[in-house]
């Protein structure tokens, strides 16, 4: 009976929150270079490295468009390519702070060191996020690299050791690691880490192929299991990535219910001023770009496609008896034709 | 003010304050954290010209080891953000005497802080050529 009120009331909360999208939550995907060359790469990502990164200065006048929302901050997430490889990096952060907005970053590690994550707590970055995707042979061969994972565990021990920074851990989980999430949960745990997220990969760029990287639907099963016993653990707070709804396992693997927010609360700066929301989100949803529109002004009067998800009612999603929870899975799986979601998590776990 | 109220009504009866710390799947958490944004500027106490190089340190927080905080530069200005703490010890230290002249280290401890920002103009003391007594603490 509670369950039912909450889940009620969810969906009342995510009909305001729709009706209302206030932008909270914008990434700025300042440089698309990058130091690695992950396997997965191509999922989450433009990959066109060819790109010059945006210059500062045309960020920031787009930025002094968004206006405060009525609860907390804007953040804006600085992502890649790896954002370490700009210069200047710091001041990108002082300017942000500047404009009375929080900022935080994605990265892969390999340039953090403890020099610059002094400058960066310096220049006021509030939030960190740094991938882990195994133990180090499974991360070496993930990030196709054999030097990123001593870089990775520095940057964590950094960044664990300041109280101030809201730090998480992603693991990117795949055939390859899904065995391995107890020790690398105990190495977390070890290296005082509080936040842990997991997700999985969808199939699309260069992890096409690699079938390695797909957990199969009982290795998911698995992944949520793993997860729920796993939030009983009070040293570490596990969740699973907004990715997906996930049936039976909602409100179980995270702290709230299923809610994907892309462009409805998360917006999105891209390296060629694209205006669209999450990053990994197909680049035919843009919605205007920052060289020839104001944001703020594409935000409140665009972004239909995202706040009336009526049109994912297609394909498999067309007699989904979960629709009115799920409404077509997480914005980033529709790619090309759109007619129907590249991942249903629910139909995994059935 | 009406609007946050039925928000924070229905995000109460599903699942309380979380609702609002959502994160994108490759993005960070969000930061609601408190610091706090000190900046200032550094000039000499013989004849208001400001200093440049002066190492910015907190030096009651461990883990900046012995990195400073900021340097002050050409025009003396500094800032950084920091831990808001009920008590924050900044040191000012002049780290190469050689190159910008020779400045007193000086020592200032923040208490009662009721705000984000706090401004720092600091005067420091020359050392005479032949004086080279270094350690005066003073508070602004
Ligand atoms: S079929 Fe579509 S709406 Fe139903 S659970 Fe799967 S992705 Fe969601
Ligand atoms: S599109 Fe939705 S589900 Fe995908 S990362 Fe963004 S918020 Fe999460």
């Amino acid at each position: 009976m509670l369950s039912i009120i909450k889940k009620a009331a969810f969906r009342q909360f995510k009909k305001f929150e729709t009706k209302h999208h206030e932008l909270n939550y914008l990434f700025w995907e300042c440089t698309t270079r990058c130091n690695l060359n992950c396997l997965h790469c191509g999922s989450d990502c433009s990959k066109d490295s060819s790109h010059p990164d945006m210059p500062l200065e045309d960020f920031l006048s787009a930025l002094d468009t968004v206006k405060q929302p009525s609860v907390g901050n804007v953040i804006v997430v600085l992502t890649g390519g790896e954002p370490l490889l700009r210069n200047d990096l710091e001041m990108c952060g002082r300017e942000i702070r500047k404009r009375e907005k929080r900022w935080g970053m994605v990265t892969n590690g390999q340039l953090y060191d403890r020099d610059k994550h002094i400058a960066l707590l310096n220049a006021g970055m509030g939030a960190l996020t740094i991938s882990l995707d195994g133990n180090k042979t499974t991360h070496s061969w993930m990030r196709n690299s054999t030097t990123n994972f001593e870089k990775v565990d520095n940057a964590i021990a950094l960044a664990a050791s300041y109280s101030r920074l809201n730090f998480d851990v992603v693991t990117c989980v795949h055939q390859k690691n899904i065995d391995e999430l107890p020790q690398i949960r105990d190495y977390l745990i070890q290296k005082k880490v509080k936040a842990w997220r997991l997700f999985t990969i969808i199939p699309i760029g260069r992890s096409t192929q690699h079938p390695e990287l797909f957990l199969t639907d009982s290795q998911f099963v698995g992944l949520m299991d793993f997860i729920v016993h796993t939030r009983q653990n009070p040293e570490i707070d596990i969740m699973f990535s907004c990715e997906g709804y996930v049936g039976k396992y909602e409100a179980k693997v995270r702290d709230s219910y299923y809610f994907c927010r892309a462009g409805i609360n998360i917006g999105s700066i891209l390296i060629d001023g694209s205006i669209s929301a999450c990053p990994n989100i197909d680049r035919s949803f843009v919605q205007g770009n920052i060289y020839q529109d104001n944001l703020m002004e594409v935000w409140e009067n665009k972004f239909h496609v995202f706040r009336n998800r009526k049109w994912t009612k297609t394909g498999k999603c067309a007699h989904c008896s979960d629709f009115k929870d799920c409404q077509g899975n997480g914005f980033h799986n529709w790619h090309g034709e759109k007619k129907h979601p590249l991942v249903c998590h629910k139909e995994k776990i059935s | 003010m009406k609007k946050n109220r039925l928000r924070k009504f229905l995000g109460g009866l599903s699942f309380a304050t979380l609702l609002f710390a959502f994160q994108a799947c490759y993005g960070t958490p969000q930061d609601d954290g408190l610091d706090i944004y000190l900046y200032g500027k550094i000039v000499s106490k013989t004849n208001g010209e400001p200093v440049q190089g002066i190492n910015v340190f907190v030096s009651n927080l461990d883990y900046y080891g012995t990195l400073p905080c900021a340097v002050s530069d050409e025009d003396g200005n500094f800032s950084f953000f920091t831990v808001l703490n009920d008590h924050i010890a900044v040191r000012f230290e002049d780290i190469n005497p050689l190159e910008y002249g020779h400045f007193l280290q000086k020592d200032t401890v923040l208490t009662n802080i009721y705000t984000t920002k706090i401004l720092l103009n600091i005067e420091l003391e020359e050392v005479d050529a032949l004086d080279h007594k270094k350690g005066g603490v003073s508070a602004i």
